[in-house]
C-alpha cells in the first residue's frame, strides 16, 4: 500500500495537473503538499515550454491555422508543461467559457483566448470576464458583433448570466430575470470586432476588439436591481457582486478539481452534494475579491479535496494526457500527434470545438460503450508497451525489489506506480489470480517486462481506473 | 589604399502561392530551390492531418505550375503519413547537382532522396541515423558545391558533415555549443563562389561562415531584434557578389548583410496577392468584397515567420513563408563600386 502522503500528492498532481510519473511524485512528498499547491499556484515560478523547438519541427504549429493541427499543439503542451495548473486552468475555462471552432474557424484566434486563460485563470474572475468580453473569439462566437443599438441580439447577454457567471439560479430561485438579459445586451452594444481579412489567398488574420460608441446604447437600463447608464463593464461588475456568481464559480471549481456534480442547468434546483464546501469557496470568492487562484488555495488545501480520491470520471484529455506523462511518450514533437489527439477525440472531447456554449457534459456522461472502449484500449496499448521509457521505468523500480516477488507485490507495485490506485477487494483478488496464474515471478528476463505490462493493462481495464 | 562601397538595395518584384493541398499552390512550404531556366522546386511540409499536402511543387519564377512530386503513393489516405521510397514525412532541405537531380533530405526518416529532373525517384541514401561519421541526425539545410559535394546541416548532431553526391561521408566538423564553430541546432546552408560555407546557426541566433574545410572564418549577429540582430535563423544565402541574406524566423523579417557580415538592411514584406490567388479569389468572388471591407490588410504585406530564403544567379530573392503559403521574390538592384572614396 502506498505512504499516505505520496498518495495524496498523486492525488493533487492529477487533479491540477494531469498526473505524474512516479519519480516526480516522489521528489513532490518529500518537497510537501503545501509546498506543492503553492508552486502550482504559481506558474510563473516554473518553465515556460521551449516553443521556438516546438514550431521548428511542426511548422503548422506557428500559424495555428487548422483544427488538428491546434488540438495537437495544445495536447503536446498539456503533456510537457512544467506548469501543470496553468494549463489546467486553460482547459478548465475553455469547457465553461466556451468557444467553438465550428462557428470560429480560426483557432489562432481562439488559442489567443486560451493564453488569457493561461495567464489570467487564477486571477480575478472579475477581470477574467472583462477580457472575455473583449475576447474576439468570444464576440464572434456569441454573436455580439451582430448586437446593435435599437437592435440587440441576446446570445452574449444571456449566455453571459446563464453560463458564464450566475447560472439560471440556486437554492430554487432564479438568478436574473429575462429583463436583465436584455439589460445586459443592451449594455455591451457597441463591442464588436474588426471585419476580417478572407482566408484566401494567404489564410486568416487576428481580428481585434473595437468599441464602437455611435452603436452603442447608452441609455438608462436596470440590471439586478441597480440603475444607470450601464456598459458591458458595469454589467460585469454587477454580476461579480452577486452571490450568484460566488455560487457558479465555487460549484465549477468543485465539479472540475473535486467531485463530479450535476451538469449546470439542474443547479437551480439540485443543492450542491458539499454544501459546507461550497461555503468555503463560495466565502474564499468574496474574502479575496473574487480571485479564484486564492479559492484553489482553500480548495487543495481542504479535507474534502484530500478525502476527495476517485470520486471524479476522468476527462478524454485528462486519460489520454495522463497516459503520455505515465509512460513518458511524446516528451518530443513526432509524427503520431495527430493520432494521439484524435484520441481524445473518439473519446468524447474535441478540443477547440465542443459540442454547444455549454460546453461538455463530464463525469460519467463522459463514458458510452464507444468511448469506453476507446479509453480502455488506448491506455491498455500504451501501459503494455515496454518499450516506452515510462513503462521501462516501472519495470525496474519493480525489479529492483528483489530476484522474485509475490502476486501480491506485483499488485501492489504496479498500483503505485500507476498513482497509488485504490481499488476493491473483490477487483484486488481477481488481480492477485491473474499475477500467480502464470506461476512464479522471476524479475530477471524478458518474460518479467511482460508480466508487468500484462498486469497494468489488467489495471487500467479496471472500473476504478477510470476515475481519478 | 582603395575602398569597396557595397550598396545593396531591394525592389520587391512579386509574391508566389496560395495554400492548396493540390495542384498550384503550397502546404507549409519550408524551402525554395531553383532549378535551371526558371523553374522552382518548393518544399512543401505539409501536416499530419493532411498528409498528401506534403511534396515537392514544381512552378516557374512566373507563377507557371508545372507539377508536383514526392507524394509518394497517391491513394494516401488522412493521418497517415507514407514513409515508402520516395515519399516525404518531415522534408527540410533540398539541394540540386550539376545535372539536375534534386536531393531533398527528412528529418523524420533521416532520409536523403533523390529525384531527377522530371520528379522520378531515382534513389536514396540508404537510412543511417546516429552520430557517427556519415550518419544523421534530423538533417536540415544542404547545399551542393562546384564538385558536386554535398554538404548536409546536421542539425540534432550540431554539426555539418561533407559527402559525396553518392553519399560517401568525407568530412565533418561543429559540435553542440556557442563557442565559434560549434552550433547549437543548425539549420539553413549556404555556399558562396568561393566555396566557403554559411549557417545558419539557429539557436544560437548568428550565422557562422567557415571555408571548405570546415575552418571557422566569421560569425555574425547577437539575439535580439534589433538590425543585424536575429532571432532564430532559418535560412542563409549568399549572392554571387557576396551578399548575405539570411531568413529572420522570429523576427518575421528579412535580413541583408555585407560580406563581411555587417547589416545593410531589412525587409518585412511587401506581399501582393499572387497569380494564383487572383485566380482563387475570382473563383470565391465574395472574398472580393469582404476584402473591401477588411480591416487592416495592409498586414497581408507583412512577412511572418520565414523558413528559407535563396538567392539565384539574376540577384532575385524568393523569401519562403511556411505560415503563409508563399513566396515574395525580390530583385537586387544596384552595382558594387570599386575604386576610391569620392
Amino acid at each position: 500500500m502506498a505512504d499516505k502522503d505520496f498518495a495524496l500528492m498523486a492525488h493533487l498532481m492529477r487533479r491540477a495537473g494531469f498526473g505524474a510519473p512516479y519519480d516526480e511524485l516522489e521528489a513532490r512528498t518529500a518537497k510537501g503538499y503545501e509546498a506543492t499547491v503553492e508552486e502550482l499556484l504559481h506558474p510563473e515560478t516554473q518553465p515556460e515550454l521551449e516553443r521556438d523547438i516546438m514550431m521548428r519541427y511542426k511548422t503548422e504549429w506557428v500559424s495555428q491555422a487548422g483544427l488538428e493541427g491546434q488540438q495537437e499543439e495544445w495536447t503536446y503542451r498539456m503533456i510537457n508543461t512544467k506548469r501543470p495548473l496553468e494549463e489546467k486552468m486553460a482547459l478548465f475555462w475553455h469547457g465553461v467559457l466556451c468557444t467553438g471552432h465550428a462557428k470560429c474557424e480560426y483557432p489562432k484566434q481562439q488559442q489567443m483566448e486560451f493564453d488569457m486563460f493561461r495567464f489570467q485563470g487564477l486571477g480575478s474572475f472579475r477581470e477574467l470576464l472583462q477580457g472575455l468580453a473583449r475576447d474576439p473569439a468570444m464576440v464572434f462566437y456569441l454573436d455580439n458583433c451582430m448586437s446593435h443599438k435599437g437592435a440587440i441580439n441576446e446570445n452574449w447577454g444571456r449566455e453571459l448570466l446563464e453560463l458564464f457567471s450566475l447560472g439560471v439560479g440556486m437554492d430554487g430561485k432564479e438568478n436574473y430575470s429575462e429583463d436583465d438579459v436584455k439589460a445586459a445586451a443592451r449594455a455591451f452594444t457597441g463591442w464588436t470586432v474588426t471585419s476580417a481579412i478572407p482566408r484566401y489567398p494567404y489564410g486568416r488574420y487576428e481580428t481585434r476588439f473595437i468599441f464602437d460608441p455611435n452603436d452603442h446604447d447608452n441609455d438608462e437600463k436596470t440590471f439586478q436591481g441597480e440603475t444607470g447608464n450601464f456598459n458591458g463593464q458595469d454589467i460585469i461588475d454587477i454580476i461579480v457582486k452577486q452571490p450568484g456568481a460566488a455560487r457558479f464559480v465555487a460549484r465549477h471549481l468543485y465539479n472540475f478539481f473535486v467531485a463530479d456534480e450535476p451538469q449546470v442547468p439542474a443547479w437551480k434546483d439540485t443543492p450542491p452534494q458539499d454544501p459546507e464546501a461550497i461555503k468555503m469557496l463560495e466565502d474564499e470568492y468574496f474574502r479575496s475579491d473574487y480571485n479564484i487562484g486564492s479559492m484553489l488555495r482553500v480548495l487543495f488545501n481542504s479535507d474534502f479535496f484530500k478525502n476527495s480520491r476517485f470520486t471524479k470520471v476522468k476527462s478524454p484529455a485528462e486519460t489520454v494526457v495522463g497516459t503520455m506523462r505515465l509512460v513518458g511518450d511524446f516528451t518530443t514533437p513526432k509524427p503520431g500527434m495527430n493520432a494521439l489527439t484524435l484520441t481524445i477525440r473518439y473519446m468524447g472531447q474535441d478540443l477547440l470545438n465542443p459540442p454547444t456554449v455549454e460546453g461538455w457534459h463530464t463525469g460519467k456522461e463522459w463514458i458510452d460503450s464507444g468511448t469506453l472502449v476507446e479509453r480502455i484500449n488506448f491506455t491498455a496499448d500504451q501501459v503494455g508497451n515496454t518499450s516506452l521509457p515510462g513503462v521501462q521505468a516501472i519495470i525496474n523500480r519493480l525489479r529492483a525489489q528483489g530476484s522474485t516477488l509475490s502476486a501480491e507485490a506485483l499488485v501492489e507495485g504496479c498500483l503505485d506506480n500507476l498513482g497509488a490506485y485504490d481499488i476493491t477487494d473483490e477487483t484486488r483478488s481477481q488481480l492477485v489470480e491473474l499475477a500467480k496464474s502464470e506461476g512464479e515471478i522471476k524479475t530477471s528476463g524478458p518474460e518479467f517486462d511482460q508480466r508487468v505490462a500484462q498486469m497494468l493493462q489488467s489495471m487500467v481495464a479496471t472500473t476504478e481506473y477510470i476515475f481519478a | 589604399m582603395t575602398t569597396q562601397i557595397s550598396h545593396v538595395n531591394l525592389q520587391y518584384s512579386h509574391t508566389i502561392g496560395r495554400g492548396e493541398q493540390f495542384g498550384p499552390g503550397f502546404t507549409y512550404p519550408i524551402f525554395v530551390a531553383r532549378g535551371e531556366d526558371d523553374l522552382m522546386y518548393v518544399l512543401c511540409r505539409g501536416t499530419e492531418y493532411r498528409p498528401e499536402g506534403t511534396r515537392i511543387t514544381v512552378c516557374t519564377v512566373a507563377e507557371d505550375f508545372v507539377s508536383i512530386f514526392a507524394r509518394g503513393v497517391t491513394q494516401q489516405g488522412p493521418h497517415e503519413y507514407n514513409m515508402a521510397d520516395g515519399a516525404l514525412v518531415w522534408p527540410t532541405g533540398l539541394a540540386i547537382d550539376s545535372q539536375g537531380n534534386i536531393y531533398a533530405c527528412d528529418e523524420w526518416l533521416n532520409r536523403i532522396s533523390i529525384y531527377n529532373k522530371d520528379g522520378e525517384f531515382v534513389g536514396k541514401w540508404q537510412e543511417n541515423p546516429g552520430s557517427g561519421d556519415g550518419q544523421l541526425d534530423r538533417p536540415a539545410g544542404m547545399v551542393f558545391d562546384q564538385q558536386d559535394n554535398l554538404y548536409i546541416v546536421d542539425g540534432g548532431n550540431h554539426r555539418v558533415q561533407k559527402f559525396t553526391k553518392d553519399g560517401k561521408f568525407l568530412a565533418q566538423w561543429g559540435s553542440l555549443g556557442d563557442g565559434d564553430g560549434q552550433f547549437n541546432m543548425p539549420w539553413g546552408i549556404a555556399i558562396d563562389k568561393q566555396e566557403d560555407i554559411y549557417i545558419a546557426d539557429w539557436r544560437n541566433d548568428r550565422i557562422q561562415k567557415f571555408d571548405s574545410d570546415g575552418n571557422f572564418l566569421m560569425k555574425f549577429g547577437t539575439t535580439g531584434s534589433g538590425e543585424g540582430q536575429l532571432n532564430r535563423p532559418t535560412g542563409v544565402a549568399v549572392d554571387k557578389e557576396g551578399i548575405i541574406y539570411v531568413a529572420d524566423w522570429m523576427n518575421d523579417r528579412l535580413q541583408v548583410f555585407d560580406r563581411d557580415g555587417s547589416f545593410l538592411l531589412l525587409k518585412t514584406g511587401d506581399a501582393t496577392v499572387s497569380k494564383w490567388g487572383m485566380d482563387k479569389l475570382n473563383a470565391n468572388p465574395e472574398m472580393w468584397e469582404e476584402r473591401k471591407r477588411a480591416h487592416g490588410l495592409e498586414r497581408e504585406k507583412d512577412f511572418w515567420a520565414p523558413s528559407g530564403v535563396t538567392v539565384d544567379d539574376q540577384g532575385r530573392v524568393f523569401v519562403v513563408e511556411s505560415t503563409r503559403n508563399r513566396v515574395q521574390v525580390y530583385q537586387k538592384q544596384g552595382a558594387t563600386f570599386l575604386g576610391i572614396r569620392l
